[in-house]
């Protein structure tokens, strides 16, 4: 057991200190101004775009807008946070463990935040670290724990009895891992499993952009790739294509891409190239997979169906099954339970409207215009962090 | 002239090519999977120079099957030794494609080894080689290294343990001959080097020669080099003569065996193409990158044209002061593995700290 916070005293003083004092409301004063203090911070680590974008989310405007929602729609209600909060965060996109604990506590919570062991020294833990040690937030740094520890160590166990929510991120390995451990059987639980995510694009639309409008899809679109090497869940690795002018707009899409990843000076790697090979090889070896191509900076395998096996096969890196269809209609058959984010361009709201609503599988639970497939949001593979970190008191 | 290092560039290359394009036109005809690589992928089954043959990735052996001759016809499966929990190589040979590996082997080490059996001492367990239809990298190697030698003495027990009586007997009973030593790199640096200076055995291998494979990566990580390793087994083992090679179970027989300069040599059956790590590209002399291996072997599965996740580099061709012709080159190890990010995996992150 290594704790990142509170520094300087035992895990077991640290659970005491947890409950020595109230929780918050939701949306509570100090914790509001945290949050800003956070946000402040984070958006000037100019080179980690990823904690820049988390900086952003934090920012007052987005906060307050999120608090006015929330209190238009718990009119006359009597709202109280859950308690304790168990965060078990994902080794690898490493800001997602700061989206989970600041909803929580926005939502008025104690919070206990498993880190992985790989985050030991990182700029993000740093500075939170170096906020949560001014004195104006003591109450906030009395209700956190931050650590990391092996699973052999008991301690997931220990903090399962104690919590009220256990939030589980980090894939169906580690989701059903996790819930082998029993749980508080007051506590309800969280958990978020592999996902795989899409883009759908409009041929006529990408025919009709002038060249500005083109290298600012692309650039979102390299975005949502590439941020997170094509490995977060929200990161598109099936291309869909609809409409008359598919072959066309593939050539001006694909080549004006390969042009802004060279720009962009994406760090290629040795080990990444020979898995993209490998992985396309392989999948040439399916019938369903009908051409492939290997390009330095992305490789395109042109498919006739998307079983989940191909899903899991992907390797990220720059991988991309293009998939086509005549109508957006016809994609509901080849969106399976699995399926995350929708990212799109050139179609109206009605179309993605009734695409959702002739989905028989449990499939797509964000849909977002291509650049924003990575934004977080408070509510996430369809569950509402606000409404699953707070409990409804009925007085009658 | 020393067979097979005798044939300059012009002379091998036509040879070489044909063959291999022949090769792809087998696999192609043979191995469904590999014709579907091979067609959706767009690539030439006849090629106009090596550069162009189509070459598929060694790790693709280890997710799925690749065979081409019907599975009735399959004598020999070789595994690659991975780590436990990874996945192995499987390599599916007939009785063409195994006999072919051995007596290729025979004439690649000829030069260095004589027509005449050696005594022989391997520098591992009998064990490795106690199931015969499936054998392991390691026990691949010492079976077809054991052709070389006579009368085998095994220095590990099974415990791997170095049986240093029976050692010490067998170099008094062979005195004044030359002795062949056979083993894996990594094996004889931690069960026969670093178990002597920790016993304090002396031994002396007297008028030997070792040949050794297997990789340096194990090595790397307590930064033992080539030099810094054939020195210590002189000083310690009185090890004389010492030479490397580089190979793979997924091309068993076409390797590439070290001169007496230290450079690892193409036979004529086999080539190797330095390739950009990136791009794919093959590059110049000089110029390190990832390596291709091409060997006319491989009849009974597609491994005729491989790239390898190895980092190497080409030294020359046809001018090694060592006088054998083709390439010589080296190998600098392993590229890094992929480190992509991901929202998966926290548990493995647990277990590993």
């Amino acid at each position: 057991m290594k704790l990142f916070w509170p520094i300087d005293i035992s895990f077991d003083q640290a659970i005491e200190n947890l409950k020595s004092k109230n929780t918050f409301t939701p949306f509570d004063e100090e914790v509001l101004l945290f949050t800003q203090a956070l946000s402040k911070r984070l958006v000037k680590m100019r080179q980690m775009p990823e904690v820049v974008a988390l900086g952003y989310w934090l920012r007052k405007a987005n906060i307050m807008g999120m608090q006015k929602e929330w209190n238009n729609q718990n009119k006359g209600r009597l709202i109280k946070s859950r308690g304790v909060v168990f965060h078990i965060a994902p080794s690898n996109v490493d800001t997602i463990f700061v989206y989970s604990w600041m909803l929580s506590l926005l939502a008025g919570n104690r919070n206990i935040i498993r880190v992985s062991s790989k985050e030991q020294s990182n700029e993000l833990m740093d500075l939170i670290l170096a906020e949560i040690a001014r004195p104006e937030f003591e109450k906030i740094a009395k209700q956190t724990i931050i650590c990391t520890y092996n699973y052999e160590e008991n301690y997931g166990e220990r903090i399962s009895e104690i919590c009220h929510t256990r939030v589980i991120w980090g894939g169906n390995h580690t989701v059903q891992r996790i819930r082998q451990i029993s749980l508080n059987p007051m506590a309800n639980e969280l958990a978020f499993p592999d996902r795989f995510s899409l883009a759908v694009l409009s041929a006529e639309a990408v025919m009709n952009t002038n060249h500005n409008e083109l290298n600012e899809l692309l650039e979102k679109f390299y975005n949502d790739v590439f941020w997170f090497d094509q490995m977060a869940c929200s990161s598109p690795r099936l291309v869909v294509w609809s409409g008359n002018q598919k072959e066309k707009a593939k050539v001006r899409f694909w080549s004006a891409f390969e042009n802004k990843i060279k720009n962009k000076q994406y760090e290629l790697m040795a080990a990444t190239q020979v898995l993209k090979y490998t992985t396309s090889l392989w999948m040439a070896t399916e019938t369903d997979v009908k051409h492939i191509e290997n390009g330095k900076y992305f490789s395109r395998l042109q498919v006739t169906d998307v079983p989940l096996e191909a899903r899991e096969r992907h390797c990220g890196g720059g991988l991309f099954f293009e998939y086509d269809v005549e109508y957006l209609s016809d994609l509901p058959k080849v969106i399976i339970d699995k399926d995350q984010t929708l990212a799109y361009f050139g179609f109206e709201y009605s179309d993605l409207e009734s695409l959702v609503n002739s989905i028989t599988t449990r499939g797509l639970d964000r849909i977002v215009p291509i650049g924003q497939a990575l934004n977080f949001d408070g509510v996430w593979d369809g569950q509402s962090f606000l409404k699953s970190f707070t409990r409804e008191v009925v007085i009658l | 002239m020393t067979i097979p290092y005798h044939l300059t560039k012009a002379e091998k290359a036509p040879l070489l090519l044909e063959k291999l394009n022949g090769l792809t036109n087998l696999h192609f005809e043979k191995s469904p999977q590999y014709r579907s690589m091979i067609e959706k992928g767009g690539f030439q089954i006849t090629a106009s120079q090596l550069e162009k043959v189509p070459f598929i990735p060694v790790q693709l052996f280890k997710l799925m099957d690749l065979v081409s001759v019907p599975k009735e016809e399959v004598i020999k499966v070789l595994t690659s030794s991975g780590t436990t929990g990874q996945q192995v190589s499987k390599i599916y040979l007939d009785k063409e494609t195994s006999i072919a590996q051995t007596k290729t082997l025979v004439e690649v080490m000829k030069p260095l080894l004589g027509g005449k059996r050696l005594p022989m001492i391997i520098l591992d367990t009998k064990s490795v080689l106690k199931d015969r239809k499936s054998f392991s990298a390691r026990g691949a190697g010492i079976l077809g290294f054991s052709n070389f030698g006579r009368k085998h003495f095994y220095a590990l027990n099974d415990d791997m343990s170095l049986d240093i009586e029976g050692l010490e007997n067998y170099l008094e009973e062979y005195k004044g001959q030359r002795i062949l030593l056979f083993g894996f790199t990594f094996m004889i640096w931690q069960y026969v080097y670093k178990e002597s200076l920790k016993k304090g055995y002396k031994l002396d291998f007297g008028d030997s020669i070792l040949i050794h494979g297997g990789g340096w990566k194990k090595l790397e990580d307590e930064a033992v080099d080539a030099s810094t390793f054939n020195q210590l087994l002189h000083d310690q083992l009185g090890i004389r003569e010492v030479h490397n090679y580089y190979g793979m179970v997924e091309q068993v027989g076409s390797i590439f065996v070290e001169c007496s300069e230290g450079h690892l040599h193409t036979p004529s059956y086999a080539d190797v193409i330095i390739r950009d790590s990136l791009t794919f590209e093959p590059l110049q002399n000089g110029k390190q990158g990832l390596i291709q291996v091409l060997s006319e072997l491989p009849k009974s599965y597609p491994g005729h044209s491989l790239l390898t996740e190895d980092l190497g580099m080409i030294l020359g061709e046809d001018d090694c002061p060592c006088g054998w012709k083709g390439k010589y080159f080296n190998v600098a190890g392993r590229i890094p593995k992929a480190e992509l990010r991901g929202c998966s995996d926290t548990f493995q992150g647990g277990v590993e700290s």
